[in-house]
């Protein structure tokens, strides 16, 4: 088997996408996990590119890489803001049954 | 150009235009339009698929969409192939979703027409996986029946529950939905096909492990959606959060797609490499007796009329998937006649489960103990469905008698035996929930701990008047029917007989879609069903449900006595029943693993 | 609360342990399977070879995946176009809870005091910027699906970022003026409409569904490919609708608190 300059590139997508796959899953922090998962869908598209599927990479770069993060941070932040309401709610009762 | 050459699309086509249509209005369309609309739809593509059945009765209807028919010998576009048994599960489909809207004419106010859209979109992907002839196009419809379920689901969000109930729906099905991918590409990748019928050519008749993976792969999205243990967890949580009508749906026709996708992959693709009775035969009906005696045993534990319900649902599925492994035209007409069967009883139950929520604002049997007295009608209903559940004749007759006969005939009194026990279980519960709060027979507290998860049901309508309106009775009673018909009208008996046979005809199936043959495929002769069927286990049921109910006349000691060693018993089953998505997940990932392994090694 | 709950629960350890003990043979035999693909590059599929050969000469287009989509294979987009327009619905009736409930005056004060901090002018200015450059971009990747890589789906997306440049930009006012609800859910359901209606079209003039009714053009030019210029603008459409509805959803109530505060 010949390396040429295609079997390489495939090859390293592929690698880097095995190193970064297993760094989505392991990073707990949402935000952070976000980030993560971004690099993975810029990654995923790249292989796609190495592997001729340009449609694909381009459907991959849209979605993995723009839409699922902005989607993601939006359910985060409004995730908190409910969270934040919920315990100021928490701790005005908590007052209240105090004083 | 027949009639029958333009219409299969229709079926697909014309409710998802019409939600399209129902979308552009937003919620501005006036609810009693939306109505109105939604439920000629579903009329027009009931009436279009039952006469999709009658033409296709001698062999399937090919349609090619874009014109893109065989180019030397091989399909270049997408391909409805519209068999028997494809009509007619499309058409049950079509039949409950109209009987689930006319049901939820009085219901909560929807947000615009934005309930009536989902309802039309999750009818088309019903029919498009009915009636395809293309692998990766059934993967679509199968993806857009979940999206709609998905957020039929979670239709009441104000409350925490639902949306907990409809995220482990989501989840497990879309990891399962995950493996039709896996199962396709595999498939792919070795055959360059993706129509059925050219797989199921292209496949070649050696078995090697990546032919049996795929199979694995394709048929594990679809027993979790056929709720098989282990990946019967979601059933429960999504049926005790969905809003009644959604329920008539998801335990009509969603879960009995995940068995029929089984048969129609393995008919059209497998069946000629993987043979059933090679044992694949054992595997299945080991999954589907273990299922359908945990699903028996769960339903009789349960207080929430919804839930009792959904369990019941898995169990019957476990003895449809068993029946299919019977491997014979006998088997597979025994297969559908349950499938059709249990479908329409179990929707007359779920809408009987709604008049209840209805009128007595909740579907707790301990709660509602007595209070549906003034309710007799709604508990009249209630007690036939469940009757049905047994083997009435609105029920699963017809499928209960021809599969025992086959069973009998293969000597595995086993399957007998289940299928009776769950038959007779099922019912007892569902009757004994009635007996409890219609006649307000029984104990104040459950007979068996409450075997949860998820908790909370709001009630979906607004304040009653004492009357119940007459389209929310009409529909249980349609139901009930039309299940009447499916089990003893003879030329209902033909079609399926039809049916089963062009299910088990994997070559002339071939021979249709790639060479245009017009050869019939042989229908097994059935019998009417027998009486026997009819009569002892619904009596078997009823007995079963007046004893419970007595039981708390016994002395308090033995009461205590027998609850103690039950407890061993129940304890490790409600552990299992978490409700936690998290487990639902491992038991489905460790499920996977068994059925992976098992085959694996059957074909090694 | 929730993370109190996963310290006290007392399943986690045997999830994990069922998880693994099901994964690890499960990912075996799938990467076992996986093993007798035939090698990338190296396996021509029936399928594909006949597409490939077919589809410069029977549609006039230059990218074969397109023609595959919107045309061979049509019938598949129409069903995932509408995966996406039942999502965008489900995750309407999820979040219609806020949509309904007025800001309650309780919340006020504590709302003053976690102002959202002001964009910085960079951020402003590079947003604005790009909108244009994005937008146009976008429609291009929509209208030259036939001829480049690219289609509806794609530049759907692509359309509907700088939908979100403009949240991002800051300019939370222009933003909601660019997007009133109703015109964007009218505007995604006409996507949808759009691409039923094509197929229906073909019906009507006594051909299959979704046929290719137009004349196909020259090869390789703006109009060449029939209908499936005219799919690829109606998924296009309801892509871009559906992503700036999801997106509006989401922020209607930061923009309200933007709103307020500003």
């Amino acid at each position: 088997m010949t390396l040429d300059a295609e079997t390489v590139l495939q090859l390293g997508a592929l690698g880097a996408l095995v190193v970064v796959g297993p760094v989505v899953v392991l990073t707990r922090a949402p935000r952070a996990q976000v980030i993560a998962f971004t690099c993975y869908g810029l990654l995923f598209g790249l292989a796609c590119l190495a592997f001729q599927a340009p449609d694909v990479a381009l459907a991959q770069f849209v979605v993995g890489a723009v839409a699922l993060p902005i989607l993601v941070l939006l359910t985060l932040a409004r995730m908190r803001r409910h969270q934040e309401e919920a315990d100021a709610t928490r701790a005005r009762l908590k007052k209240e049954r105090q004083g | 150009m027949s009639f029958s050459a333009i219409l299969p699309p229709i079926p697909v086509a014309l409710p998802l235009l019409t939600a399209a249509l129902l979308g552009f209005g937003g919620k501005h369309t006036p609810r009693r339009l939306a109505d109105a609309i939604a439920i000629a739809v579903a009329t027009l593509v009931t009436c279009a698929t039952i006469y999709l059945a009658i033409e296709a009765a001698h062999h399937p209807i090919v349609y090619w969409f874009g014109g893109w028919k065989l180019r030397s010998g091989v399909p270049l576009g997408i391909a409805f192939v519209v068999d028997e048994a494809g009509a007619i599960l499309a058409s049950t489909g079509g039949l409950l979703t109209t009987l689930a809207l006319l049901f939820s004419l009085h219901y909560f106010d929807s947000v615009g027409a934005l309930f009536h859209a989902l309802m039309l979109i999750f009818l088309a992907g019903v029919c498009g996986f009915c009636l395809t002839g293309d692998l990766f196009n059934l993967f679509v419809w199968f993806e857009l029946m979940s999206a709609a379920a998905f957020g039929l689901c979670a239709y009441k969000a104000e409350e925490p529950a639902p949306l907990q109930g409809a995220i482990n729906f989501a989840v497990t099905n879309t990891i399962g939905a995950f493996f039709i991918v896996v199962g396709l590409a595999l498939l792919y990748g070795r055959t360059g096909a993706l129509n059925l019928a050219e797989l199921g050519r292209a496949i070649g008749p050696t078995p090697d492990l990546l032919v049996v993976i795929a199979f694995f792969s394709l048929t594990l999205a679809f027993l979790v959606k056929g709720a098989i243990v282990p990946f019967h967890f979601w059933l429960a949580d999504a049926h005790a959060v969905a809003p009644t009508p959604v329920c008539v749906l998801f335990s009509g026709i969603m879960v009995e797609l995940g068995i029929f996708g089984i048969v129609r992959v393995h008919s059209a693709i497998f069946a000629g490499v993987l043979p059933v009775p090679g044992g694949l035969r054992d595997v299945f009906l080991v999954a589907g007796g273990i299922t359908a005696v945990l699903g028996a045993v769960m339903a009789f534990a349960q207080r929430h009329l919804k839930r009792l319900l959904a369990y019941s649902t898995a169990s019957h599925m476990g003895i449809a998937l068993s029946a299919w492994a019977l491997a014979s035209p006998k088997g597979l007409a025994g297969g559908i006649a349950y499938l059709v069967g249990h479908g329409l009883t179990k929707a007359a139950l779920f809408l009987s489960a709604g008049l209840v929520l209805h009128t007595l604002r909740d579907v707790d049997e301990i709660k509602l103990r007595g209070r549906g007295r003034s309710h007799p009608l709604v508990g009249a209903i209630l007690a036939l469905a469940a009757l049905g559940l047994a083997g009435a004749p609105w029920g699963t007759l017809l499928g209960d008698s021809l599969l025992d006969d086959l069973a009998m005939k293969q000597h595995l009194h086993g399957f007998v035996i289940i299928s009776w026990f769950a038959g007779i279980v099922t019912a007892a519960a569902a009757l004994r929930a009635a007996g409890r709060i219609f006649l307000g027979f029984g104990a104040r507290e459950p007979e068996a701990p409450d075997v949860g998860g998820i908790e909370g049901e709001a009630p979906e309508t607004a304040p009653s008047p004492r009357r119940v309106p007459v389209p929310m009775l009409l529909a249980p009673i349609a139901a009930l029917i039309c299940g009447t018909l499916w089990n003893l009208w003879p030329p209902l008996r033909q079609s399926i007989a039809n049916a089963a046979g062009q299910l088990a005809d994997h070559a002339g199936y071939l021979a249709r879609v790639l060479r245009g043959a017009q050869a019939e495929s042989i229908a097994p002769h059935l019998a009417p069903p027998s009486w026997v069927h009819a009569v002892i286990p619904p009596l078997a049921a009823l007995a079963l449900a007046f004893l419970t109910l007595a039981r708390s006349r016994l002395p308090f000691a033995m009461r205590r006595r027998a609850a103690g060693k039950l407890n061993i018993f129940w304890r490790p089953l409600r552990r299992l029943h978490s409700g936690h998505v998290g487990d639902q997940v491992a038991w489905l990932t460790f499920g996977a693993a068994l059925f992976a392994v098992a085959f694996a090694l059957l074909y090694r | 609360m929730s993370d109190d709950r996963d310290e006290l629960d007392p399943g986690a350890r045997g999830r994990t342990i069922l998880f693994f003990i099901g994964g690890v043979p499960l990912i075996g035999l799938l990467a076992a399977a996986m093993v007798q693909l035939p090698r990338s590059g190296a396996g021509h599929s029936l399928y594909g070879d006949l597409l490939v050969g077919a589809a410069v000469r029977e549609r006039h287009v230059t990218d074969v995946v397109t023609a595959i989509n919107f045309d061979y294979r049509g019938f598949d987009t129409l069903g995932e176009e509408l995966i996406l327009f039942a999502s965008v619905m489900g995750v309407l009736l999820i979040l219609r809870k806020s949509d309904e409930q007025p800001a309650c005056d309780d919340r006020e004060d504590e709302r003053q005091t976690r102002r959202a901090p002001p964009t910085s002018e960079a951020v402003r200015a590079l947003g604005l910027g790009m909108i244009g450059v994005t937008l146009t971009f976008g429609l291009y990747i929509i209208t030259h699906g036939q001829l480049t890589p690219g289609g509806g789906f794609q530049g759907g997306v692509i359309v509907a970022t700088a939908w979100v440049l403009l949240y991002l930009a800051g300019d939370a006012r222009a933003y909601e003026r660019a997007t009133p609800k109703p015109v964007v859910e009218a505007f995604e359901a006409v996507g949808a409409l759009a691409y039923a209606l094509l197929g229906f079209a073909g019906l009507l003039a006594g051909l299959s569904f979704l046929a290719n009714l137009l004349p196909l053009g020259p090869i390789a030019t703006a109009h060449s490919g029939g209908t499936i210029a005219l799919l690829s603008v109606a998924t296009g459409r309801e892509v871009a609708g559906g992503f700036v509805l999801l997106v509006t959803s989401f922020v209607e109530e930061a923009l309200a608190e933007r709103a307020g505060s500003s």
